[in-house]
């Protein structure tokens, strides 16, 4: 195990950043820290490298007990937001700032730094300032000088809020396929959940200083555990429906007039919150298959590669994308949704 | 590692105790004959040396409290207890320490209630020597050092290291010489406590008279220094605003002549402005003599007194409150003007409802600066000021003249500071959190808006005219050093420079025979001494300040502040008070003059290195952390190489203060550390204008040297911006 978080609590005078989580990252994965802003991920991820030190509670790494050490003594390497490469130091200087302050000798720490370089694909940018690369590459800068050190745990914070969309795919990528290579335990903070879902072995969701949930990105999309997280992961419409349990593993749910079999072993039987998600909602024309729940076009967009409706259902208004733009829907238009199975989740209230 | 830190610290103690002269000798410790007496002699005797062989008894408990410093940093405890132990071990050693420092002096018992208690006291103490100081750093360090083990500061030592050197620093240095000075108003000559001598004191006509309103003779020195000093702020103020206003908002062409006139006071011995004047106006002046020998009129003495002084300080300080005010004038975002533009607003309007009202905070403070500035100005009322006394020459002659009245001194200070300090909470209370500062990191895409015509007018009608009649007098006063007598013999002429600056070819080499060689290499000497502690101290205070987070942050920014806003002339007697008797027995010394130009001078640096930290991003020292930098090597790597602007500042601004400072020295200085300023002022109050004005320029040239010359040394800040 990499990181172990007991019971942490982080205070800032009477209120809670974060307030009692626990957690681990095994060593060689990539784990993400998910949420909205303000959420405590950030102070989370501080506290590992130990720029913020918990109220209560331990934090081990590599098996050591660092709960009271600075960051300058644990043995963690960060990527900054801002990147926060040192504006008055060549790029060669940047990344082997950390070997010389670990007293390692100039000639080595030079080598190890080009070594680095090498490693993020920037071979040959030595003698550059920092300001004379490019947003991509101040972030290979930022990694290279990062793992030059050889940390048991590299912690990425919103590493690529700085870039813009198309190299924000590619950093990801590039991110995930280094870690890869290099088995490296990596904790990445980001409020983006498809960056999140992309990069990540498991994601811990929080919320209000707390862990919402974790798991796999798969369990997270299929399996949230509370309506926030149906929302948070993915869009989805919140909708009241019953539950009847047919048999160990599957429940139907009634959600107004229609009615669906899902798998589920946990639910309980009776009135609940249920999420259904926008792409799994097929509309098609009244009176449409039994079990189609009836609805009303509310307000319908193009946009190029599929169309959003919002439409009006006995259950609630929901809304729902669909991939067929040759024959669009307009407003009023009566129709009926028909519900697929894996798009219908029970939430816990 | 910290605690093996705690451990050395331990032996520099127990070493400076046995090996080190406890007490402060007459002749230091550069000869070297202390080595002899280190046992034996009753002065250089080393601390366990006079505890144990020469009856001060008193000393042991400081030293066993060192002891148990020893015990704690070998005992096997973990790194929390250890830390807990280290801080209870320390403190009580500082505590110990002071309370022997303080409770035994040169006869005994401080305090009467002692020696009813203890009774009769058979020894004495001299002031604090090298020994004693060594043992008072190794308990401060101890306790940094516990504090740290303890998690505070980050565990880091170094940081709390610096904040217990800076705090402690402080306290002494500026705290306590102004506590003592209140103490000193309370107290009659023979050092008894009548809390009602104070009113006695400050009861005076000569202080509060009103006699002036009446038409009879003068007014009080209070309500002159007071009405001088609203009159200073106010026309300040409006000059600066006036020039801030020119520079930014008007296409004015000779803008940087205008920057150049903000740098001239800055580095001009404050009173030269007052000299200036009286070669204009004086009875010998230009003006007199014109009018006598066209028009007849018999030359008058209106120079000498209210009129003169005030227009002195108005020439020395518009700069300043043109140096504040500029930014302010910049930072009104041009968005909001236009925005008022846009709402029908006609130009006229907008100034006066949106962009005047923004500048509020920023004419409060110029307002400040000015009316602080005058009433702590010691050198233009001297030279000017004729019969119309104020606090800082008040205070002057209650020291050093025939009076020799030190309770006075002390109670007239009190006054001096709590109009000061009346003026800074004042402005604080109207500014209060109100910051318009619209400076963001977001882009400004505005353009700022022109003055409108009636505005320029206004503000080029007084600026100019003023800037050029300032220009003048600073060539009058270059002139002045050239000419034989001003006035009366206009014969151009080297001999003030000769006079002051003659340097001799002798057999046995060169010597240095003109009169201002000694003040003037004193000069140099502690302000180049002063200069780099000054930024130092003010540098390191405003990491802690900005980067650190620590419990009581915010007092020892308010302390800092507070310093900044305490006159020079009540540190100068402060200091006098404070540090005349043991345990701290430093008058006279070169040693109180450097102290003084240091914690004078540190706010100036502290709140350049505050402004230039503030900028930047915190994420750069983290990263450091993060890649094993600790502290120290991120404020060395990382941290002053960004801030090279700002060390520059504090640098130049350290020594140049130094070098021009006046009012807070003038009690300091002996005849064997004479300095220019004051050299200069007895010069002109005997009435030798041609010396003064010659060495005034030189110290004009000195200090342009200087400010080049550290420029070169700490160079550029390399943050390889691609060229444009």
């Amino acid at each position: 195990m990499s990181v172990q978080f007991t019971d942490v609590v982080k205070r800032y005078g009477a209120t809670a950043a974060v307030s009692g989580i626990s957690f681990t990252v095994e060593s060689g994965t990539l784990v993400t820290l998910l949420g909205p802003s303000g959420c405590g991920k950030t102070t989370t991820l501080r506290m590992i490298a130990g720029l913020e030190l918990p109220s209560a509670g331990r934090i081990e790494i590599a098996g050591r007990d660092v709960t009271r050490l600075s960051a300058t003594q644990r043995d963690v390497s960060m990527v900054f937001q801002s990147y926060a490469l040192f504006p008055h130091m060549s790029v060669l200087e940047n990344v082997a700032y950390g070997l010389r302050r670990s007293a390692i000798a100039r000639e080595e720490a030079t080598r190890r730094a080009r070594e680095g370089l090498a490693t993020v694909g920037l071979a040959g940018y030595d003698e550059r300032q920092p300001s004379q690369l490019s947003g991509g590459q101040q972030q290979r800068v930022a990694v290279a000088r990062a793992l030059v050190l050889k940390p048991s745990v590299l912690l990425f914070d919103e590493p690529l809020s700085n870039l813009d969309a198309r190299l924000r795919r590619q950093m990801r990528e590039e991110i995930r396929d280094l870690q890869c290579r290099l088995a490296l335990t990596v904790v990445y903070v980001t409020h983006d959940q498809q960056e999140a879902m992309a990069v990540s072995d498991r994601i811990i969701v929080m919320n209000a200083g707390r862990i919402e949930q974790q798991g796999t990105p798969r369990e997270l999309y299929e399996k949230p555990a509370t309506p926030y997280l149906a929302h948070f992961m993915g869009e989805s419409n919140p909708a009241r429906g019953d539950v009847r349990r047919l048999d160990g593993s599957r429940v139907r749910v009634r959600l107004g007039s229609a009615e669906i079999e899902i798998p589920d072993a946990t639910a309980a039987e009776g009135p609940a919150m249920v999420a259904v998600r926008p792409e799994a909602i097929t509309v098609e024309a009244a009176p449409g298959p039994a079990g189609a729940l009836p609805g009303t076009i509310a307000k319908a967009n193009y946009l190029g590669t599929h169309m959003e409706y919002s439409i009006d259902t006995e259950a609630g208004t929901l809304f729902a994308t669909c991939p067929r733009v040759d024959r669009p829907l307009a407003a009023a238009d009566k129709v009926a949704l028909v519900l697929a199975p894996r798009g219908v989740i029970v939430v816990r209230e | 590692m910290i605690a093996r830190a705690a451990l050395i610290w331990v032996a520099a103690g127990v070493l400076a105790i046995v090996l080190v002269p406890w007490y402060a000798l007459e002749d230091g410790l550069g000869s070297g004959s202390w080595l002899a007496g280190l046992w034996s002699s009753d002065e250089a005797a080393s601390g366990l040396a006079q505890a144990v062989g020469h009856g001060k008894w008193w000393l042991a408990p400081t030293f066993a409290a060192l002891a148990s410093c020893l015990v704690v940093s070998l005992a096997p405890l973990a790194p929390g207890r250890r830390g807990t132990w280290l801080v209870v071990a320390s403190a009580c050693g500082l505590v110990l320490f002071a309370a022997q420092a303080f409770a035994v002096s040169l006869h005994g018992w401080t305090a009467g209630w002692m020696t009813s208690w203890f009774g009769e006291l058979d020894g004495r103490q001299f002031g604090i020597g090298a020994g004693g100081t060594l043992v008072l750093i190794a308990f401060l360090s101890l306790l940094s050092i516990g504090l740290a083990l303890r998690g505070a500061f980050g565990g880091d030592a170094f940081v709390a290291g610096a904040m217990t050197a800076v705090t402690s620093s402080i306290l002494l240095f500026t705290a306590w010489p102004i506590l003592h000075i209140l103490a000193q108003a309370f107290q009659d000559q023979d050092g008894a406590l009548r809390p009602l001598l104070v009113v006695e004191r400050l009861a005076e006509p000569k202080i509060w008279s009103l006699r002036c309103l009446a038409g009879g003779g003068g007014c009080g020195v209070a309500w002159n220094t007071l009405f001088l000093a609203l009159c200073c702020g106010v026309g300040s103020t409006a000059l600066g605003l006036a020039f801030a206003l020119i520079v930014t908002r008007t296409s004015f062409r000779f803008k940087k002549i205008l920057r150049v006139l903000t740098v001239l006071p800055i580095i001009t011995p404050p009173f030269v402005i007052g000299l200036a004047l009286i070669l204009v106006f004086g009875r010998s002046g230009l003006v007199n003599q014109f009018l006598d020998w066209g028009f007849g009129v018999v030359a008058t003495r209106w120079i000498y007194g209210f009129p003169g002084v005030l227009l002195a300080q108005l020439f020395a300080f518009t700069p300043v409150a043109f140096l504040v005010l500029i930014g302010v004038v910049e930072g009104v975002s041009p968005t909001l003007e236009e925005a008022s533009q846009t709402l029908r607003a006609s130009p006229w309007a907008t100034f006066v409802t949106v962009s005047l009202p923004l500048m509020i905070p920023g004419l409060a403070n110029a307002f400040l600066v000015g009316f602080i500035e005058s009433i702590a100005d010691f050198g233009n009322p001297i030279v000017l000021g004729g019969d119309f006394g104020v606090l800082s020459t008040e205070i002057y002659f209650a020291v050093v003249g025939a009076q020799l009245d030190y309770g006075r001194a002390a109670a007239l200070a009190l006054l001096l500071l709590a109009l000061a300090l009346g003026a800074f909470f004042l402005q604080r209370r109207v500014v209060g959190g109100r910051s318009y500062a619209t400076i963001s990191g977001k882009g400004d895409a505005g353009l700022p808006t022109p003055l409108p015509r009636a505005g320029r007018r206004i503000a080029q009608w007084v600026a100019l005219p003023w800037a050029a009649f300032t220009i003048l007098l600073y060539g009058f006063t270059f002139v002045g050093g050239l000419v034989k007598v001003w006035g009366r013999d206009y014969t151009p002429t080297l001999n003030h420079y000769i006079k002051a600056f003659a340097i001799e070819r002798a057999p046995q080499g060169v010597i240095w025979s003109g009169a201002a060689w000694n003040s003037f290499w004193t000069t140099v000497e502690l302000a180049a001494i002063a200069a780099p502690l000054t930024a130092a101290l003010g540098l390191i205070a405003a990491w802690l300040l900005v980067r650190q987070r620590f419990a009581g942050r915010g007092a020892l920014e308010f302390v800092t502040m507070l310093s900044f806003a305490v006159p020079g002339t009540v540190i100068g007697v402060a200091y006098v008070f404070a540090f005349n008797v043991p345990p701290l027995e430093i008058t006279g010394w070169a040693l109180i003059i450097v102290l003084c130009f240091v914690f004078r001078n540190m706010a100036v640096g502290l709140r350049a290195g505050m402004a230039a930290m503030s900028q930047i991003d915190r994420s750069l020292d983290e990263a450091s952390a993060t890649l094993r930098g600790r502290a120290p090597q991120t404020l060395f790597y990382v941290v002053m190489p960004l801030l090279r602007p700002a060390v520059v500042g504090a640098l130049v601004y350290g020594f140049v203060r130094a070098v021009t400072t006046v009012s807070a020295v003038v009690f300091l200085v002996t005849a064997e550390y004479d300095l220019a300023t004051t050299y200069i002022i007895l010069r002109v109050i005997n009435g030798d204008y041609g010396l003064a004005i010659a060495y005034s320029c030189a110290l004009i040239v000195l200090m342009l040297a200087a400010i080049l010359l550290i420029q070169f040394l700490v160079g550029d800040r390399r943050l390889g911006r691609r060229a444009p």
